[in-house]
């Protein structure tokens, strides 16, 4: 995977999904709520066939989009 | 019980101090901590100038702090107003406006609440004890102060402590806005039973609410929205499942549950008791229906609790009464005789009752948009985003949403055929509406269908 054509989509679709979150903010998680985590976490797995459940939704893997495509990335890898 | 939420405070500090009363982001505020805090905040606020029967307006803070506030305004013998923490500094202004007593509230008699009366409309009854005034989503698009009575609060946390049984050795988890009636409703019936409270900001962090069940409790409940619990069904199953044997109960309502969802979550908790409650500020906390003990059917609310009573009227909505119903709406007077009649609260939802006395709910008679339990009235939001000036005309109606179930759509026509971003038109309303309000969807549209008067034809949006 590359990691900016993949920080381009997930950003896409969760700007598109979230039209009140930054979703380019350094600190992300705390811009989110609860709805929020629970769109990124139902969105990325549909769209990249993952299991993301709640021990994924930690400040840390949200903290920004970067953190987030690199949680995706290793999900898509273990999946492989 | 029967006593005030200060005065059981004050009783659970003489009776259990070192108990934890409040536990918030770690920290633990005994009985006898909490309500020398309270005192404290109350000398604070005399000082200061706060006077008998006057309103407080307050921002709500999701802390032990909100609750120190809240109580001390009481114990000052005044009117707590806790706002929405995204509140909007217009629309504040618009509610001290109103709540000085200037022009439209002009009603609003500050000595008639120094004397503990307020007199309703038709005369009929007056109000003793107005506790507090929460603002609630408005049918003409303006926000309306529900005023709440000591009396009411104390018969909510009856009815909750019968039918769902509070005793003194729950831990009763928050996670919701402490400003609405979901989760405001529970700090009486834990706080006033000697139990503890835990407050969360919210539910984004699940591992921070799954490690509340690790802390010394013997029973664990807490209030969910049928979006949290969708939630925590589908993210979250496992982790739930493992705290099975310590959740007591938890209670749902504000938004209709899915049947599938009940069912999922009677197996995913079979040692616990799942409730399915009827209730708005307006009328108070009035049904619960057990449903992991009697069944999963969706919009089945149960009988009314021992302080509510329910009829249908003749067009089929549910009307409510008993010591739980509002006193009537801050300096409106029209507003609340359009609701309150003869001591009975008029709701827009409809219903039937069951020969065995249940109610059943079947859906809402009226535009609001109900979005994980946050009412949206769409004229605020219309009103809000016609002042936009990317946009030349717009609707907003509810849309289903994989989480909430529904959620604020707006269909847009943008300004002289330019393309307007969703995301500049949600930057616009986050200074001019409560975050729960803004629309989640959005949709360019050459044309916004209009009745044969001109009115916004919401029904042909419905699907």
């Amino acid at each position: 995977m590359n990691h900016e054509v993949e920080k381009e989509r997930i950003s896409a679709i969760l700007s598109t999904a979230l039209p009140l979150v930054d979703i380019e903010s350094d600190f992300l998680f705390s811009e989110l709520d609860s709805l929020g985590v629970t769109t990124i976490l139902m969105l990325l797995s549909e769209e990249y066939g993952i299991t993301l459940d709640a021990k994924d939704a930690t400040p840390r893997n949200l903290r920004n989009i970067d953190a987030i495509v690199k949680m995706v990335e290793e999900k898509v890898k273990v999946k492989k | 019980m029967n006593c005030t939420l200060e005065r059981s405070i004050e009783h659970y500090a003489n009776q259990t101090p070192h108990k934890a009363a409040v536990i918030f982001g770690g920290e633990a505020l005994s009985y006898s901590c909490l309500w020398e805090r309270i005192r404290q905040r109350a000398r604070q606020l005399r000082e200061a100038g706060l006077r008998e029967g006057q309103p407080y307006v307050f921002t709500t803070t999701q802390d032990a702090d909100f609750i120190v506030t809240y109580c001390a305004v009481h114990l000052c013998g005044a009117v707590s107003v806790p706002l929405e923490s995204s509140t909007t500094k217009e629309c504040q202004q618009q509610i001290l406006d109103g709540l000085n007593g200037q022009d439209t509230l002009t009603s609003f008699n500050r000595n008639e609440m120094v004397n503990g009366q307020w007199s309703m409309v038709n005369g009929q009854r007056s109000m003793v004890n107005i506790s507090d005034v929460l603002f609630t989503t408005g049918t003409t698009g303006n926000a309306k102060g529900v005023m709440i009575s000591e009396e009411a609060w104390t018969a909510n946390a009856e009815n909750l402590t019968d039918r769902l049984g509070f005793t003194a050795e729950l831990l009763f988890i928050v996670c919701g806005p402490l400003n609405h009636l979901g989760s405001l409703s529970k700090i009486y019936p834990t706080l006033t039973n000697g139990a503890t409270l835990y407050i969360m900001s919210n539910l984004k962090d699940l591992g921070a609410f799954f490690s509340v069940f690790d802390l010394p409790f013997a029973r664990f409940a807490t209030f969910l929205v049928p979006s949290s619990i969708r939630m925590l069904l589908q993210f979250a199953r496992s982790e739930l499942s493992a705290v099975a044997r310590k959740i007591d109960f938890v209670e749902t309502g504000a938004a209709p549950i899915s049947q599938s969802d009940m069912e999922q979550l009677c197996q995913t908790l079979p040692y616990s008791r799942l409730f399915n409650t009827y209730a708005s500020t307006e009328t108070g906390i009035v049904c619960s229906y057990e449903f992991s003990r009697y069944g999963c059917v969706p919009g089945l609310v149960g009988p009314p609790m021992k302080h509510s009573t329910v009829r249908i009227a003749e067009d089929g909505r549910v009307v409510c009464s008993g010591s739980t119903i509002m006193s009537g709406y801050v300096g409106s007077p029209q507003a609340s005789a359009q609701v309150l009649m003869e001591g009975e609260v008029y709701t827009s939802d409809f219903g039937i009752i069951s020969p065995d006395g249940m109610l059943h709910l079947q859906g809402r008679g009226d535009d609001i948009i109900n979005a994980g339990g946050y009412k949206v009235n769409p004229i605020e939001v219309e009103n809000a985003a016609s002042a936009c000036p990317l946009i030349q005309d717009c609707i907003c109606v509810p849309a289903p949403h994989p989480v909430l179930g529904t959620a604020p759509k707006l269909f847009y026509v943008p300004r002289q055929d330019q393309t307007v971003k969703p995301r500049l038109i949600a930057d616009f309303l986050k200074g001019r509406l409560e975050s729960y309000k803004i629309p989640l969807f959005y949709e360019a549209t050459e044309a916004i269908k209009r009745t044969y008067n001109g009115k916004l034809d919401r029904k042909a949006y419905k699907d």
